[in-house]
């Protein structure tokens, strides 16, 4: 008899493990910390991971497609654009609702309609709001920029922003935009309704409410839970559409995933891990973590070797691993504000600043900065547009990355500078070991090519957000930085050389070539072609003959992840990507 | 009664040295913290919103009203939203004090009981290999990096390289099974670099004890070794100990272990603290300044009544 009253109890227990089996819990990690999901907010990849996996963009792009192409998401279909490329129609998916929140009457969330993307896209023009994505937008879309001027009362109407009626925006632009649709997959567009503004204020930063394939569950500075939202539209992953190659990414089991309802996971777990020891301890235990970047610290103990990239068979049998191209470059740049640096009104001192810019560009030694700093992998390319995007030229001459001592040497006599008169130059950034090694690296270069040591200074800062000040103000002579793309369109570093960007604008170089201007402004309003591929391409000859900096590189990395996770870990550009990952359980 | 009135009379006695505390601390934040504005910009800004923002932060503003704003905000303990996360500040420190407390507090109990039973059984061993066996650990524990501890700790007992016992990263506290899981290598971690500064001062303290006339009488009167040891030496050391252990509370509580909250992923306030030091944040920074002196008031007057408890001949007055 105590058998049988034993066994309900046994039945409980044994469903209850059962039941915990069923959860799928993704526990992904990822090396700096989001500190908000407001998407006004979300300017760093770790805050649009989160921002597009709770809100809702009207695009996105192709989960495994490249290079990158764009695909309808909270949108019915892509935008029909009028003939002018001025007017951008677009449909939005009917009975998509936002997530259950107190902020609703009756905490039941409701429909998202047409009104709440213009009342998200309007709140990046609101000063109290501090908008970071702002600038994508802005003197971009008729009567936005006169609106916040206006004080940004919400109960106004824009002439380019409109809700024709609940399920269709028009978006009417001052002059053609084509990266426009770009701009609506980023985060940044995430549609918020206007109830969670009002009820969480400021906080909203912490407490998103959006019609996303997650909902946030809780967050702190180590750790960010997201479940799944159970009321997500009715979307499965289309394999094909989402652009599966078997040879490319036939090793993953992504194909497992197609037709599947998303998200695939119950619920994800991103573990905001920036020491690089404790991340790589938690990924090999095997409990933990499933996910990883792999850092220079261990890449001694993981590769087999580095051309190519090949893991150690025991590191092998336990993980994947894709060796990934960053979609962004790092660089250093010279400010032409500068008096050593920059333009003159006399010729003989403009040719001279330009031949001490392209002196420093020779002395650089790309082989053995990507050997100490980027384990070793990925190559420099010539000029600053990212492989990838269009107007990248593989063939284009690597002079200006190739280190020539004897010519920059030789530059340097040509136009007169000897030890006496060359400048002190300040190399600045964050105060760090690894930007410290960066200087001695720099100064190392540059002493070969007969520059006295004691004039080649480092300039240091406590924080990024103090160099970024000096930055911004002109005050640095050098700009070693790095830019991440919003989206990939080489006009997106294009746009760093042109003069209008200026200080505190995205040029930090303070660039201004009238002709460059010109050819940007030319291209910038193009659909892709040929032509404008043509332009590209000439325009960044011209910053690589200007001498404008030192680069490009684009960081490759090596991407590890257990082999019971199906992933693809792609973070840059791409976002909402949390939902086509799986854990075999 | 008297206690009551030495505690309310070292409270008006520390209000001057709050104001002093606040003025130092936010001259420094101002003319020499990070400028949070640039955190904050977007990738193409204007002048005009650079200076919108900066408004926003109040950095427009004459010096003394800023200061005064931030007397207005300890007077009412309001300190706004986090520039950084826009978080309310007050609920930051409330979900990430009392984690610091947990992760710290064992680790500090067990650093200081282990270190005075150590200093007491090395004192009472003087000069013998035990005692120098003691002593010279002491110097290692001391002189090895916290970094390279919980690194160390961390591959020994979390890691596939080691034992793999614990969890390297997280802090999912339901239950007292999970607090164990989580706090044992973080706590082994500070005991053993608390044990040797703890041991070696204990240590100084008690000897110094043991030469003392009184002990040399409780001798003489063929008391035994362990009623010399906690009567007479143990007792009568008690108040550099409580001084010790009692000032160094304000850092376990808002200090934090910043080193063990980043490396085993515990939201702390230690680390909370050095996200707001490095990016600027000030409405986080001057609550935890504040917070920090309130509490270095409160064991000023609390040692006082300590020491009274632990030798009734120290007065209040």
């Amino acid at each position: 008899m105590k058998k049988f009253t034993m066994l309900p109890l046994a039945a409980l227990v044994v469903s209850s493990f059962a039941m915990a089996d069923d959860i799928k819990v993704f526990k992904f990690s990822e090396d700096g910390t989001p500190t908000t999901f407001d998407p006004v907010q979300s300017g760093t990849t770790y805050a649009n991971t989160v921002t597009t996996a709770v809100y809702d963009t009207l695009y996105e792009y192709k989960y495994l497609k490249s290079p990158f192409e764009l695909k309808p998401n909270l949108a019915v279909d892509m935008p029909q654009v009028s003939e002018d490329g001025l007017t951008y129609t677009i449909k939005l998916k009917q009975g998509v609702k936002f997530i259950d929140d107190p902020a609703f009457e009756g905490g039941k969330g409701r429909e998202v309609t047409a009104d709440d993307f213009v009342y998200s896209i309007k709140r990046h023009f609101d000063v109290k709001n501090r908008s970071q994505g702002s600038w994508l937008w802005a003197g971009k879309i008729v009567g936005l920029d006169a609106w916040k001027d206006a004080g940004s009362d919400y109960a106004k109407e824009i002439e380019g922003l409109k809700a024709l009626d609940r399920y269709t925006v028009q978006i009417k632009l001052v002059k053609p935009f084509p990266q426009l649709t770009y701009t609506l997959a980023m985060g940044y567009s995430g549609v918020v309704p206007v109830e969670a503004v009002e009820k969480y204020g400021r906080e909203l930063s912490i407490h998103p409410v959006g019609s996303g394939p997650f909902k946030l569950v809780s967050h702190n500075s180590t750790k960010t839970v997201l479940e799944k939202n159970p009321d997500y539209r009715q979307e499965t992953f289309d394999l094909a559409g989402a652009g599966y190659n078997e040879e490319m990414h036939g090793f993953t089991g992504i194909a497992s995933l197609d037709g599947k309802q998303l998200p695939i996971v119950d619920r994800v777990e991103l573990n905001w891990i920036k020491q690089a020891s404790a991340r790589w301890n938690s990924f090999s235990k095997g409990s933990e973590i499933v996910n990883t970047t792999l850092q220079n610290e261990q890449m001694d103990e993981v590769l087999a070797s580095k051309h190519p990239v090949k893991l150690k068979p025991e590191y092998a049998e336990q993980f994947n691993f894709r060796v990934n191209p960053e979609a962004g470059l790092v660089y250093n740049f010279f400010n032409f504000d500068d008096e050593y640096f920059g333009y003159s009104d006399d010729p003989k001192t403009n040719a001279q600043n330009k031949a001490l810019r392209c002196a420093i560009v020779k002395s650089f030694d790309w082989p053995q900065r990507i050997s100490r700093f980027y384990l070793g992998i990925g190559e420099a390319y010539p000029g600053f547009i990212v492989p990838g995007t269009d107007g990248f030229d593989p063939n284009m001459d690597d002079s200006s990355i190739t280190q020539d001592l004897a010519g920059a040497k030789k530059l340097l006599k040509e136009y007169g500078w000897n030890k006496q008169n060359l400048p002190v130059i300040y190399y600045p950034g964050t105060a760090s070991t690894r930007n410290k090694q960066f200087f001695e690296q720099f100064r190392g270069n540059l002493t070969k090519i007969g520059y006295p040591k004691n004039k080649i200074k480092q300039k240091t800062f406590a924080t990024f957000g103090d160099f970024n000040r000096d930055v911004k103000n002109s005050k640095t002579q050098l700009i070693p930085m790095g830019w991440g793309l919003d989206y990939p369109d080489a006009e997106n570093t294009l746009q760093l050389f042109y003069g209008p960007n200026r200080s505190p604008g995205s040029n930090s170089a303070n660039y201004n070539n009238p002709e460059f201007n010109k050819l940007y402004e030319q291209a910038s309003v193009m659909q892709p072609s040929p032509e404008r591929t043509a332009l590209y391409q000439k325009m960044n000859q011209m910053v690589v003959d200007d001498c404008v900096g030192i680069g490009g590189y684009s960081r490759t990395r090596i991407r590890m992840w257990h082999k019971n996770a199906i992933m693809w870990p792609q973070r840059d550009v791409m976002g909402n990507y949390l939902k086509y990952v799986d854990i075999k359980s | 009664m008297e206690i009551l009135k030495h505690c309310f009379r070292k409270l008006i006695y520390s209000i001057p040295l709050l104001f002093g505390v606040t003025l130092i601390s936010f001259v420094l934040m101002v003319y020499f913290g990070p400028d949070k504005t640039y955190d904050l910009l977007g990738r193409n800004p204007t002048i005009e919103e650079i200076n919108e923002i900066r408004h926003q932060l109040g950095y427009d503003r004459p010096f003394f009203v800023r200061y005064f704003e931030y007397v207005k905000e300890v007077l009412v303990f309001d300190f706004g939203y986090s520039d950084s996360t826009g978080e309310q500040v007050t609920s930051i420190l409330a979900k990430t004090i009392p984690v610091s407390i947990a992760l710290q507090l064992p680790g500090f109990i067990l650093g200081n009981v282990l270190g005075v039973l150590l200093a007491l059984f090395a004192a009472m061993h003087r000069s013998s290999w035990l005692d120098k066996m003691i002593m010279s650990s002491s110097v290692v524990g001391m002189s090895i990096s916290y970094l390279i501890v919980i690194i160390a700790t961390q591959l020994i007992f979390c890691s596939s390289y080691g034992l793999n016992l614990f969890p390297v990263y997280g802090w999912e506290v339901n239950s007292l099974p999970d607090y164990l899981y989580y706090i044992t290598v973080p706590t082994i971690s500070s005991v053993f670099v608390a044990l040797g500064y703890n041991t070696r001062f204990y240590r100084a303290v008690i000897v110094e004890e043991t030469t003392r006339d009184h002990v040399r009488t409780a001798k003489a009167f063929g008391h035994s070794a362990n009623t010399i040891i906690f009567k007479h030496v143990l007792r009568n050391a008690l108040v550099p100990i409580v001084t010790r252990i009692v000032f160094s509370i304000p850092f376990v509580i808002v200090g934090g272990a910043l080193l063990l909250e980043s490396y085993f992923g515990i939201p702390g306030v230690g680390l909370t603290a050095y996200d707001a030091i490095t990016t600027g944040d000030l409405p986080v920074l001057k609550a935890i300044i504040v917070l920090t002196t309130l509490l270095f008031i409160v064991v000023v007057s609390l040692v006082d009544v300590l020491y009274r408890a632990v030798d009734p001949r120290i007065s209040l007055k």
